[in-house]
Order: structure tokens, then C-alpha cells, then sequence
């Protein structure tokens, strides 16, 4: 044992026990969520349960089964069940029933001692729906034109075209509504501001406010004229309808402008499913968020999240530069130096959330109320850079993200070797132009570590964000056709953010829960796709200066 | 006694009067120079006259100061706080250590070459021409005249002209070297320093230096710091011996190699000490 100790493998194994330990977590971790969040988007069988309660009541039930559990009978008591003796445990199922037009809780409990019959019947069907979630039954008959159209077989011959031209009016709808009225909009609050600074300034002419009228009942003609078409659009799309039977044979009449996707789960082959996994996605990528953000896609908030990490990486990385190459190349060697490189290491330590206090009190209150004062009268009192935003956002995780920056590439300028400089100066070149053509580029890859550090740091923040700039639903994007197009003073959503909302604010918990996963594994993965972009530009730069390294 | 080569035999025909040089001989006039490191005094009064158009060697033990003085002579001292000159060190009539001299200006007058090559990490072409860009040179003839010219001059054309722009830090040490001379030279300087040039190089990428600081001193003044006196022997018409902060003895290299007029200098070059 003694030899042992001594031949030093002890440590060895303890090291190499730390490193696999970590190394299990990550990848725990990441399997825990990717397992959870990508199930989410697998098709999954729809069953039919025949129940038979204590009293003898018969049901039916219909769903996807959501989760499954083994419950002690003690728990159980009161329900006078009828037990083998000796159980002591009794499984659980939860259904996913959806239908919330008929039951107000999407989510059942079941115990497996009612179920008296399980079957998963072939022409089940789950609805996608714009609202009021998925519905779950059976197709009774399609009205098309006013024509209704008998039988399974058939109605589900016409599906396919039907959802595509219900798809095709969908998105005109969608680019009228957004693009084509939300751009006449923005030229309306335009002008009326327009007449607002004139009547602050007290230049509002007769002929200037004749010129503005003509414009706005120009636009206002416009709207009307979309607006027909976007009623004539409605129309179109509200022509056919779906008549479904419910698991307790009601009739439910469905129209088409709810409808998203149809899917005969149980009759999917595996490859049919694999595409509908993947399509499924894709439409969780790019789709804007549905009910309250508990369904539908998270594509403001990636688009958020990118933005906003993009900005501030803009801010962070030339303030972080500037700052490290005063403190190491300019600055006196003495003890308010050494100070001030401490207070900065000690920036690091700062909660975040007092950033995002201070980002409100001073970015927001202090100096965006004062840009309004001076740039935006005409709005106020509703406020333009005065309240939080994406551009707030990303100064105040600038700041948080400084002290790293900052750190980093310093410790890359006192790596370069002294020889680089001189050679430099020897030339005649002065300290600027040694800096700028020497060093800087020598110490770049030091640069982009720091910056590195800061992506990962800023990206995952959400607590200071919560303060100043991000909501539950941003109604339009910070980037968009309207001039000047980037929009730094609207506020954004984030999928840090929107992952607590969705979990912890959300109304309906169960159905949330997944989605919590597939977001967390897609902040996930954009955090590393971020890194791993500047690790190689990182990388890049390390190749071209590797000899200097020894 | 060291063993005396026929070059330095040769170069003893035309001897100079290094006490009594005309003014258009001298290259650098330094008087009563005096610098201290904070409170240690590095070099003591030196006063001496470096010729134009050859090669002097600054010799002696370490820490005698020999680059130190070097290094005074293009001012690399300044970048050392705590370092105090005073004395004047004259470059065609003025004083360097005047108030109104640009010292890049002066760089760019006084090349100079380290103890280990430090070529930058950019290409063997861009390396050559940091000089020239540096004072705003942009014309691609100019520069491609001026990388030929000085390659050829640092005799490394011919192993680099069909890799200029690779990387310079694929070169071997020796090759680094020259480039780094190259470097030195592209922007014509008057006076050339070479701070023990090949102390980081094997014996034939030595011989190759030593080659080429002969061809050197046709187009420049060549100082040279080394402490191999084989080297100061062989390749330099001056030779000052300085000990602890004091010229102790200057004179033509074949004198003071032969017959030394102190002491010390006769201890320091039989290997008594050092």
C-alpha cells in the first residue's frame, strides 16, 4: 500500500476521478435535457381507454400518455378500491386529453385499475390548433363549400390539400397583417409625430399640416383597401369546416383558420414519423409563440437572445481592448494601478442583478429619460429610449461582462514577449504604431478568448435582463422593414427569459414542462454555437502566431 | 595571447588616430556619459569617438556595460524608467539626448539587432518592409526594390525569394537573423547595432553573420557588442574593452588584441578573468 502511495498513481486516479466526474455531469446533463426536450416533437401514439370507475360508471378516454407513475395504495384509501391483497402500489397514468373547449383541464390522472380496455383505433386524430391546443377524436365528416363530405377515407383524402391551401391563406394573412398594416401603422404614428414637433416647436403651417393630411387619408385609403382584402382572406379561409367526435361523442365543429396540422399519429410508419419529428423542429424554430408562449415556436427569442448577445459583444470588445491596453501599456506601474486592476477583477464578483438595478436606474431612467428630453419630445410622454430595450440590454451585460474582456487580454499583452516591442521600436516606429501593427494583432487570440469568456457569460444571463429590456411577448421584432430597421429601443424576448416564463409563470404547468427542456436545449445549444464560432476564429488567429507560444 | 587573423592583420595597415579624428571621420561622438540604473552607476564618464564606415566591438565581462552603452546610442534606454543619462552622445553635430529630438526619428538612423532574432509574426516580406511602412511607404516597386536590395544585402535572397510570403517565423535561427538585419537595413540607416548578434546561433549560421558584418560596413557603421572575443578580433577594426562601468582601454582591434596597454585589458583578454 505504501509503494503504492509512493509510486504516485494514487493522485492519478484522483484526478482523473475529478475530470470524469465533471465530464458525467456535463454529459448527464445534457442528455437529461435533450432526452425531455426532444421528445416533445416525437408523434406520439394516441390511445383509447375504456374506464369503469368504483361506482361502476363506464368512460372513454382520449389522449397521448404524458407521464407515468407508481403510487402507494395508502394514498389511495378513500377511494374504497377493490385490491389485490398485498399490492401495495398502484401505477398512474397522466393523459394528455386536450380538448380544452370541453374539459377546462387539458391533463387527466388515470388509475390503471379503472382501465378496463386500452386500444390505440387507427383513425384516431390530434388537431393542431391556433388556440385552445390540440383536440383529440375522431374525424366525422369535412364541409367543403358547403358540401360535407362523409367518411374517413374520404376526408382524409382531402386533408393534405386542404391544410395546404389553409397554410398558403395563413401566410398571407400573416405578411398583410404584419408586414403590409404594420408598416402603414408605423408611417401613421410617424406623421402624427411629425405634427407633434411642428406644434412643439410652433412651425405647424397651414401648408404643412394640409401636406400631412393628404398623406395620412393616402394611408388611411390604404388601410382600408388591406383591410377588405384581409377580410376577404378570412372569409376564404373560414369557407370549409371539420366536424370531429369527441372521446365522449359530442360533435365538435372546427373551422379550418384554427386548423395547423392533422396527423393520424396512430397509422404513422417509422419514417413518416421521423419526418414529422424533424418538421415539427423546424416549425419550433422559426414560429412565433401561441397561448400565453406555451405552444407554437421560440423564434423571437433566439432571434432576441442573438441580437442582443451580437450588440453587446459590439460594446464589450473594443471598451474591454481600450481599457486593457491603458491599464497594461500607459498606465503608471504604481499602487493606483494596482487598484484599479483589482477593482476591476472585483467587477467580476458583482451580482448581476445589481447590473441590471443600475442598467434601470442609469441607462434607462437617467440617461435614456434624457436622450427622450432631448431627441424624442414629440413622443413623450410615452417614452422612446427612456424605457428598457434590446440597446439597454446589451450595455448593461457589456458592463458585466467588461471585467472578463478586460482581464483576458491583458494577461495576453503580458505574454508577448518584450523582444516584439523593441524590435518594433528599434524600427523607429513609435508606441502607437507598435501597438496597433505589433502587439494587437499578436495578442489577438488572447482578445478573442476574453470575448469567448464574455459571450458565454452574457448569454445565459437572465436576471439583469428581467430589469431592462426583456418581456413574456414582444409584439414585434427589434429588426424589421421599417426605417431605420434595427430597432434598439424596442424590447425583446429572450430564452433564458422565456424558459422561467414558460415554466413558472405559465397557466398550464404540465403542458409547459416539456418545452421548458426543448428551450433550455436550444439556449444551450445556441450558447455553444456562439462559442464555438469564436473558438475558431480564436483558433484562426492561434495558428498564425503559434510560434511565438515557445 | 588570442590568435590574431589575417583580416585583422590587414585592416592594421590603415590604422586611425582614434583620439584625433577629423569630424568627418567620426560616426558617433560620445562625451562624458554617465548613466545610472536608480542608484547603481552603469556606465562611468565615457568618452570616445566611434569611426565612420567601420566596425567597432564593444568587449568585456558581463555586466560591464557594453549594452548598455549600446543601447544608449539609440536611445532603447529610455524605455527603462528608472534609468538617468546624462553626458552627450553626438550624431552628425547634435546631441540625441536634446529635448527637441524625435527618437523614432533617430531609430530609424540607429538600426539595431538583438542578442536573439525577433522577426514579427507576419511574412518574411512584411517583416522586411515594417520599416518603410511605418514612414508611410506605399509603392509596391518601392517596397519589392527595397526587400530585394536588403536580402540580398543580409545575403538571404537567395534562400527566401521564392517564399517571401510565408511566414517568417519558418526560418531557422540564423536565417531569422539576417532577415532580422534585412529588417535593420531596409530603411538605410547611417549606424548599424548589433547586440551580440549570434550568442543564440550555431557555428556555421555564426560564420555566415560574421561574413556578412564585414560586407556591412561598405554602406554602414557597424557597432557591435559581443563577448566572444574571437568574434571582436575577427570581424572589427575597433575594439573597446570595458570593465564595470568603465572604458578601460579603445583602440584599433590588432592593438589591443597584441598589445594591450593596461592591465586589466591584457588579464580580461588571456582569460584571467570574465
Amino acid at each position: 500500500m505504501n509503494t503504492w502511495f509512493k509510486s504516485g498513481s494514487p493522485w492519478v486516479w484522483l484526478s482523473a476521478g475529478g475530470v470524469s466526474i465533471s465530464l458525467i455531469s456535463v454529459l448527464g446533463l445534457l442528455w437529461l435535457i435533450a432526452s425531455r426536450g426532444l421528445s416533445y416533437f416525437w408523434p406520439s401514439e394516441l390511445h383509447q381507454f375504456n374506464l369503469t370507475d368504483e361506482e361502476g360508471v363506464k368512460s372513454v378516454v382520449i389522449g397521448e400518455i404524458y407521464d407515468r407513475e407508481e403510487i402507494p395504495v395508502s394514498q389511495l384509501v378513500h377511494l374504497n378500491l377493490k385490491l389485490d391483497a398485498g399490492q401495495e402500489h398502484i401505477e398512474r397514468l397522466l393523459i394528455k386529453t386536450g380538448n380544452r373547449e370541453l374539459v377546462s383541464l387539458d391533463f387527466r390522472w388515470l388509475l390503471s385499475t379503472n382501465i378496463t380496455q386500452r386500444s390505440t383505433p387507427k383513425d384516431l386524430v390530434v388537431v393542431e390548433r391556433r388556440t385552445n391546443g390540440n383536440f383529440y377524436g375522431f374525424i366525422d365528416h369535412v364541409v367543403l363549400d358547403g358540401v360535407s363530405f362523409d367518411g374517413v377515407a374520404l376526408a382524409s383524402e382531402k386533408l393534405p390539400e386542404l391544410l395546404d391551401r389553409v397554410e398558403k391563406f395563413q401566410g398571407k394573412i400573416d405578411t398583410l397583417q404584419k408586414s403590409d398594416i404594420g408598416s402603414i401603422n408605423y408611417e401613421l404614428e410617424r406623421l402624427r409625430l411629425k405634427t407633434r414637433k411642428h406644434e412643439l416647436k410652433g412651425t405647424l403651417t397651414k401648408e404643412i399640416q394640409a401636406d400631412i393630411d393628404t398623406q395620412v387619408s393616402v394611408l388611411e385609403n390604404d388601410y382600408r383597401k388591406l383591410e377588405e382584402r384581409l377580410m376577404s382572406y378570412r372569409d376564404d379561409i373560414s369557407r370549409d369546416h371539420l366536424v370531429m367526435r369527441a372521446m365522449d361523442g359530442q360533435l365538435i365543429t372546427i373551422n379550418f383558420e384554427q386548423v395547423l396540422q392533422i396527423s393520424f399519429n396512430n397509422k404513422l410508419g417509422f419514417f413518416e414519423k421521423i419526418s414529422m419529428f424533424i418538421s415539427q423542429i423546424g416549425s419550433f424554430l422559426v414560429d412565433d409563440p401561441r397561448e400565453a408562449n406555451t405552444e407554437g415556436g421560440v423564434f423571437p427569442a433566439i432571434f432576441g437572445t442573438v441580437l442582443m448577445v451580437l450588440l453587446m459583444t459590439v460594446i464589450v470588445s473594443p471598451f474591454g481592448v481600450i481599457a486593457a491596453i491603458y491599464l497594461h501599456e500607459y498606465a503608471g506601474k504604481n499602487a493606483f494601478t494596482k487598484l484599479l486592476r483589482i477593482a476591476v477583477i472585483n467587477l467580476a464578483g458583482v451580482p448581476s442583478i445589481v447590473y441590471g438595478v443600475f442598467g434601470l436606474g442609469f441607462f434607462v431612467y437617467m440617461v435614456g429619460g434624457s436622450l427622450d428630453q432631448i431627441f424624442y419630445p414629440e413622443t413623450l410622454p410615452s417614452p422612446t429610449f427612456g424605457t428598457p430595450g434590446v440597446l439597454w440590454s446589451a450595455i448593461t451585460l457589456a458592463i458585466l461582462t467588461l471585467p472578463v474582456v478586460i482581464v483576458s487580454t491583458e494577461e495576453g499583452l503580458s505574454r508577448i514577449p518584450s523582444a516584439m516591442r523593441h524590435g518594433s521600436l528599434a524600427l523607429g516606429a513609435t508606441k502607437a504604431e507598435t501597438l496597433w501593427r505589433i502587439i494587437l494583432p499578436i495578442a489577438s487570440p488572447a482578445i478573442m478568448t476574453g470575448i469567448i469568456l464574455a459571450i458565454a457569460r452574457a448569454a445565459g444571463e437572465v436576471a439583469p435582463l428581467m430589469l431592462v429590456g426583456v418581456v413574456k411577448m414582444a409584439p414585434n421584432l427589434p429588426l424589421d422593414g421599417n426605417f431605420p430597421f434595427l430597432h434598439l429601443d424596442r424590447k425583446f424576448m429572450h430564452l433564458g427569459f422565456h424558459i422561467y416564463d414558460v415554466g413558472f409563470q405559465s397557466p398550464n404547468v404540465e403542458a409547459a414542462r416539456p418545452l421548458v427542456y426543448a428551450t433550455a436545449l436550444l439556449l444551450v445549444s445556441i450558447i455553444v454555437a456562439l462559442n464555438m464560432t469564436a473558438v475558431s476564429i480564436r483558433n484562426r488567429l492561434r495558428e498564425k502566431f503559434k510560434m511565438l507560444e515557445h | 595571447m588570442i590568435s590574431v587573423t589575417p583580416k585583422a592583420l590587414a585592416n592594421s595597415e590603415n590604422k586611425l588616430d582614434l583620439t584625433n579624428l577629423s569630424p568627418k571621420q567620426v560616426a558617433l561622438d560620445i562625451k562624458n556619459l554617465n548613466l545610472h540604473y536608480g542608484e547603481k552607476q552603469a556606465l562611468q564618464d565615457i568618452t570616445m569617438a566611434i569611426p565612420k564606415g567601420q566596425v567597432t566591438a564593444f568587449i568585456g565581462p558581463s555586466g560591464c556595460g557594453k549594452s548598455t552603452l549600446l543601447r544608449c546610442i539609440n536611445r532603447m534606454n529610455d524605455l527603462v524608467d528608472i534609468c538617468k543619462i546624462s553626458g552627450e552622445i553626438n550624431l552628425n553635430g547634435t546631441n540625441i539626448y536634446d529635448k527637441h529630438v524625435d527618437v523614432a526619428e533617430l531609430r530609424r538612423k540607429v538600426g539595431m539587432v538583438f542578442q536573439r532574432p525577433n522577426p514579427f509574426p507576419k511574412t518574411i516580406y512584411e517583416n522586411v518592409i515594417y520599416g518603410l511602412r511605418i514612414t508611410g511607404e506605399n509603392n509596391r516597386r518601392a517596397l519589392d526594390e527595397a526587400v530585394e536590395k536588403s536580402l540580398r544585402s543580409a545575403a538571404l535572397w537567395n534562400e527566401v525569394k521564392d517564399r517571401l510570403h510565408e511566414s517568417a517565423l519558418g526560418l531557422s535561427g540564423g536565417q531569422q537573423q539576417r532577415l532580422v538585419i534585412a529588417r535593420a537595413i531596409a530603411i538605410q540607416p547611417e549606424i548599424l547595432l548589433l547586440d551580440e548578434p549570434t550568442s543564440a546561433l550555431d557555428p556555421i549560421s555564426t560564420l555566415t553573420i560574421e561574413e556578412l558584418i564585414n560586407d556591412l560596413k561598405k554602406q554602414f557603421t557597424v557597432v557591435i557588442v559581443t563577448h566572444n572575443m574571437q568574434q571582436a578580433a575577427r570581424v572589427s577594426d575597433q575594439t573597446a574593452f570595458m570593465y564595470m562601468g568603465d572604458l578601460i582601454e579603445y583602440s584599433d582591434t590588432n592593438t589591443l588584441f597584441t598589445t594591450p596597454l593596461k592591465k586589466k585589458t591584457e588579464d580580461y583578454i588571456t582569460g584571467r578573468y570574465g
